[in-house]
């Protein structure tokens, strides 16, 4: 407990009460006034600015009880009551008016983007660093699904959707980075629609959204709308670049120097008398989805590494993840043999694992983790991979770890966006969240990494992870299981090494699960392989609330730029093809904006204690959540109410504050025992 | 009766003790009139401390002459089996558990035996006067007054002594009216909102099928309205259970003799239909075998999270008359003492942000709950894990529903609440089953009687000691 933080005497927790209409006009005019700077009065598509129409929301029945629309909901409570999580909820809530900062921040974190010092029309809306604006249609009617109709404007840049309507103060405003566009459809035709707001335009989102934007048939806009969308939603297939490569922004850090593959290697203690560090796919001829450094056992020569990558599929041969720094026990990762039908078998292979286990001289096995069900990998042989049997491994046990393919994930996500946006059955929640299996599959890729930690950390064993490729699920199992492992991946910078090592530099194929630029909506390549990823790590953090030093918003942040294309960090889909298309020097790093706004992510309930602790999350389905905050944000009703992220500020400065004080004590008495008389510093200690 | 006719066995040894979440403890049992205890025999010493008024229900397996194992099916929701050798020895601990979890007299209980162990600095029993809360809302010239027409607990068997009442009625007007409300609970004062408009909260009117009147009540009720104010009268019944009420001799606020009362009717499930949705939750909970994990569903089909939101809303409906239309509200079931008093206190959580400091909150405990007449010891009697056929319709989870009312809320503002939920499991354990005299009977009165204030020790004074409080404090403020 820190002294001198009292709770908020003055705050009301009016917020969960069920909306009236009264209570939303109260609080925005309130937080009108303190709304001044941009990235606070802007909102997300749910629009926390909003006032009193929000009543359109829910569809909710006015009470017979309340005179005056204070309509409290005897129908329609708009959110669903996971376990531990949020009921009903308020749509403009809370007196605190700055909690819109925060679900501007959360819905836009590219809002916090400072623009230069031009000055602006009106209703120009405000652009970041190489940001055009590329066309502008007026009486533009964004039909949001939250608060009802608004008319405005809408503006199309290089980078960005912007919809501003002035019908509201402060003005309802909506912006959506065009990289998170998936589809766009025409609604209603020229001749065919009737009705107001039946003429326009339908954006399909990957964040878990869809936006509807009707146009007047008259003023002819939508032609100019869509075509401009087209063109700047799906660069890649235009044959334009990406918008990172004309982001100017400038940071004060540069997060492209965050990840240095040696240093990351030496941090772990390599080299060590087993394992040594090659540069044999410096120009990624031997792998080309690989990165240029690898750590390999020492036994092993550079001639059989080139014989085991003719044996394992695309050449991605076992390379060392991780290393316990006591036991010397391994993670290392790597791509399904080519056993095929006929059982085919590689000497150099077999003999390769042996060294992965002989470099651990604490066991005498060693498990080879086969993320796939095992039909699947039975199937796979077919195609000309398979796994290892234990026959031809010695000592090596083969465990399947049943994880689905990256197709039943994307249909699982289709089907929780179901759930979640735009509306929220209450009455059948919790069931309808469980059709969708997608905690289901969380809990599987999550119980799999904690049997490669509880292998490696209990039982002092080294393990080789692989899928089919061993780019997908692969990522998932290594980075998860390293993150329980390694305090130091909880921290901010070393999440950010984490990512870099076993999802950029290992060659998840962001730019084919993603889609980045692309408009083929239908390609069976993309898949929430890393939202997935991000979901584990939030339910880890969920459980562990300690032992992260960054806060679920970095998360967040991460995905929003997974999709923006802002930064260079998650374009491309190897190493590989980064350094072809030279995005460390022509782009911006992720990372840069968060080393450089890392306060806006810091955990202040974090203990650099648990560095050295070893997080065994629970998996079973009563201890996981969905992420409520991240996949039901746009839903007004579903957001935090509270500041949160200003407390955490103020306690973050508490604890310095704290530190300080104690490091001064402790300098004091350093100085009193070597200056006083020897009685007085005894009666100290 | 003595404890001793009770005990056939006392001491059994090579015992082994299951708990979740703990090792196998070998051990030594000792059966005390209160106590449970398990040593262990191992080098270090663990112990198991539980005290008979915990335990909900015992399943017996007898394994032939070899012995048998106890589950012990707690109160506060564990579940502990209890492995026994010696078929004789078996039989002999599982009859005395029997027994003493039985025993009636509240009198024997440990609160009357339990002398604490340091030093009271400050008489939880005197912490939250009504005298002292009441000061906080009502100041001299005002219109509000406390009465002592409940001095003897003869006007109300379930209200305290002291009662917050208009100031224009009469003590003699609040007997007529008790006589008028379920219960004898007339209406009284449970928070004012702002120094403006009131909460109140009473029994269900005497309507019966006659449609019988009493003017007291309809003036004290008109009394506490300003002018040309409306006011709200939320029934948590269905109109259709009001109704029939009538012909049980209870009923509902007719409009035509309350003109400036509007009548809400926000159900909120009771008695048990509670305790059977959280039997469904906790078998959902404790099945962990079951292969395909169907658990969300599981836990939807209890009901017990929509038991939730409905009580939710309805303190929010609450809440917001109070705040957004400034008026009025009474609040009242059938007795008036369970969903009347959840929604009460969760109104004031929400709109009091002193009820959401440690100090605050005990008081709105000691005030709504404790005072205000919540049957603790008949509710509490049994719990979810006493087969159906043992139970009784009063045996209720109504104070559990409420402080998980009280998580969500904080759960959703996690930086509001001075206390962690920590705080709120405690205080769910010591109202099942505790050392302490707090949530001793049914009422006032009964506490009274049995000199609960002078023989047993008060939980707030044990909390409220800084050696203690610490651990119960929310890190986020």
């Amino acid at each position: 407990m820190f002294s001198g933080v009292k709770p908020d005497k003055k705050s009301k927790v009016k917020g969960i009460t069920q909306l009236g209409s009264r209570s939303s006009s109260s609080s925005s005019s309130h937080s009108s006034n303190s709304n001044t700077t941009r990235s606070n009065s802007s909102s997300g598509s749910g629009g926390s600015s909003s006032s009193s129409s929000s009543n359109k929301g829910g569809g909710r029945k006015s009470h017979s009880g309340s005179s005056s629309g204070s309509s409290s909901g005897s129908g329609s409570p708009p959110a669903g009551t996971p376990p531990h999580t949020q009921m009903a909820s308020h749509e403009s809530l809370n007196s605190e008016s700055k909690s819109s900062s925060l679900n501007s921040k959360l819905g836009h974190e590219s809002m916090t983007v400072r623009d230069g010092s031009r000055t602006l029309r009106p209703d120009e809306p405000p652009l970041v660093p190489g940001e055009q604006l590329e066309g502008t249609a007026r009486e533009v009617t964004y039909l949001c699904p939250y608060v009802g109709p608004k008319k405005g404007t809408l503006s199309v840049t290089n980078y960005r959707l912007i919809f501003r309507s002035p019908e509201t103060d402060p003005p309802f405003e909506l912006e959506v980075p065009l990289g998170v566009v998936s589809r766009i459809e025409k609604v209603g035709g020229a001749n065919t629609s009737r009705g107001e707001n039946s003429y326009g335009i339908e954006i399909f989102c990957k964040d878990i959204r869809n936006l509807r934007f009707a146009h007047k048939q008259e003023n002819h806009s939508r032609r100019m709308v869509t075509e401009k969308l087209l063109h700047y939603a799906f660069p890649a297939s235009h044959k334009l670049p990406f918008f990172a490569f004309g982001y100017c922004e400038q940071y004060p850090e540069n997060g492209w120097s965050v990840y240095e593959p040696i240093a990351e290697l030496k941090r772990q203690g390599l080299p060590t008398e087993s394992w040594r560090i090659t540069r044999i796919n410096e120009q990624y001829e031997l792998c080309e989805t690989y990165p240029a450094v690898w750590a390999v056992p020492a036994a092993a020569s550079d001639n059989d590494l080139r014989n085991v990558a003719a044996f394992r599929s695309r050449g991605r041969i076992p390379v060392l993840s991780w290393i316990h720094p006591e036991s010397q026990a391994t993670i290392t990762r790597c791509a399904q043999p080519l056993v095929g039908v006929s059982g085919k078998r590689s000497r150099d292979d077999e003999a390769y694992i042996q060294h992965i286990m002989d470099a651990n001289a604490q066991s005498h096995k060693i498990f080879i983790m086969d993320a796939r069900p095992s039909v699947n990998a039975v199937a796979n042989k077919a195609k000309g991979g398979g796994y290892e049997s234990e026959d031809a491994y010695q000592n090596a046990e083969v465990q399947f770890l049943d994880i689905h393919n990256i197709h039943v994930m994307r249909e699982s996500l289709r089907k929780l966006q179901e759930v979640c946006y735009p509306h929220i059955d209450n009455s059948h929640w919790l069931s309808n969240l469980e059709a969708t299996h997608w905690l289901d599959h969380i809990r599987c890729v999550l119980s799999g990494a904690l049997r490669i930690a509880d292998k490696v950390e209990s039982h002092k064993t080294s393990v080789v992870v692989h899928c089919s490729d061993g780019w997908d699920r692969t990522a998932q199992l290594t980075a998860l299981s390293m993150l329980m492992l390694d305090g130091y991946y909880r921290t901010i910078p070393g999440f950010a090494v984490l990512l870099e090592k076993e999802w950029l530099s290992f060659g998840h194929k962001f730019a084919q699960r993603v889609g980045h630029g692309d408009d083929r909506h239908q390609d069976a390549d993309r898949s929430p392989v890393f939202l997935q990823f991000v979901d584990c790590v939030w339910q880890i953090l969920k459980q562990f609330p300690h032992a992260f030093q960054f806060t679920e918003d970095m998360l967040i942040t991460i995905l929003d730029h997974l999709y923006s294309c802002l930064f260079g960090t998650f374009l491309y889909n190897s190493e590989r093809e980064r350094i072809e298309k030279e995005v460390k020097t022509k782009t911006i790093s992720l990372w840069s904006l968060i080393l450089s706004n890392k306060a806006d992510f810091e955990n202040p309930l974090y203990s650099s204690n648990t560095k050295h602790h070893v997080l065994f999350p629970r998996t079973s389905m009563r201890h996981l959540c969905l992420w409520d905050k991240y996949y039901c944000r746009w839903n007004p009703s579903m957001r935090q109410q509270e500041p949160v992220h200003i407390r955490y500020k103020e306690l973050l400065h508490v604890k310095e504050q704290l530190e300080k004080h104690v490091d001064e004590l402790r300098k004091e008495l350093a100085a009193r025992q070597t200056h006083d008389s020897p009685r007085v510093a005894s009666a100290i200690v | 009766m003595e404890f001793a006719e009770l005990i056939r066995i006392s001491r059994c040894d090579r015992v082994m003790l299951h708990r979740p979440h703990h090792r196998v403890l070998d051990g030594t049992l000792c059966i005390t009139g209160h106590h449970l205890i398990v040593s262990a025999h191992g080098e270090e010493p663990e112990e198991l401390w539980l005290l008979h008024s915990n335990i909900d229900a015992i399943e017996r397996r007898q394994q032939g002459m070899t012995g048998g194992t106890l589950w012990l099916k707690c109160k506060d929701l564990r579940i502990l089996q209890l492995d026994i050798i010696g078929a004789d020895q078996f039989a002999k601990v599982a009859d005395t558990l029997e027994d003493l979890i039985r025993v009636e007299d509240p009198t024997f209980q440990y609160p009357f035996f339990y002398r604490a162990m340091y030093n009271v600095l400050e008489d939880g029993w005197t912490t939250f006067l009504p005298e002292s809360e009441f000061s906080r809302v009502i100041q001299p010239g005002d219109d509000w007054r406390i009465s002592y027409v409940n001095k003897d607990y003869k006007v109300c068997s379930s209200y305290p002594a002291a009662v917050v009442v208009p100031k224009n009625v009469e003590d003699s007007d609040l007997v007529a009216i008790a006589n008028f409300r379920q219960g004898g609970r007339f209406p009284v004062l449970a928070y004012r909102h702002e120094g403006l408009a009131v909460l109140l909260r009473s029994g269900q009117p005497l309507i019966t099928a006659n449609g019988k009147r009493c003017k007291e009540d309809e003036r004290l009720l008109n009394s506490v309205l300003a002018r040309e104010k409306r006011g709200y009268i939320i029934d948590t019944r269905t109109q259709n259970l009001a109704q029939s009420a009538k012909l049980r001799g209870g009923g509902y606020e007719p409009e035509l003799h309350y003109p400036n009362w509007r009548r809400v009717h926000k159900p909120i499930d009771r008695h048990h239909m509670l305790l059977d949705s959280l039997t469904k939750l906790m078998d959902g909970v404790n099945d962990t075998n079951s292969g395909t994990d169907k658990w969300l569903s599981r836990l939807e089909s209890s009901n017990w999270m929509n038991n939730i939101k409905e009580t939710l809303n309805c303190a929010c409906l609450v809440a917001q008359c109070l705040d957004q239309d400034g008026a009025s509200v009474l609040v009242h079931d059938t007795d008036g003492l369970d969903s009347a008093l959840q929604v009460t206190s969760l109104a004031q959580i929400i709109l009091n942000p002193d009820c959401r400091t440690v100090r605050g909150f005990e008081a709105l405990i000691e005030r709504e709950w404790i005072q205000g007449g919540h049957p603790f010891a008949t509710r509490h009697a049994r719990s979810c894990y006493t087969p159906s056929a043992q139970r009784s319709k009063i045996n209720a989870p109504t104070f559990l529903l409420f402080l998980d009312c009280v998580y969500q809320i904080h759960s959703q503002f996690s930086c509001s609440f001075e206390f962690a939920e920590n705080f709120l499991v405690m205080l769910f354990e010591h109202s099942y089953s505790s050392q302490f005299g707090t949530f001793l009977g049914n009422n006032e009165g009964e506490r009274k009687a049995m000199k609960a204030p002078e023989r047993t020790a008060s939980l707030w004074s044990y909390i409220n000691r800084h050696e203690v409080l610490p651990k119960y404090l929310n890190p986020h403020v």
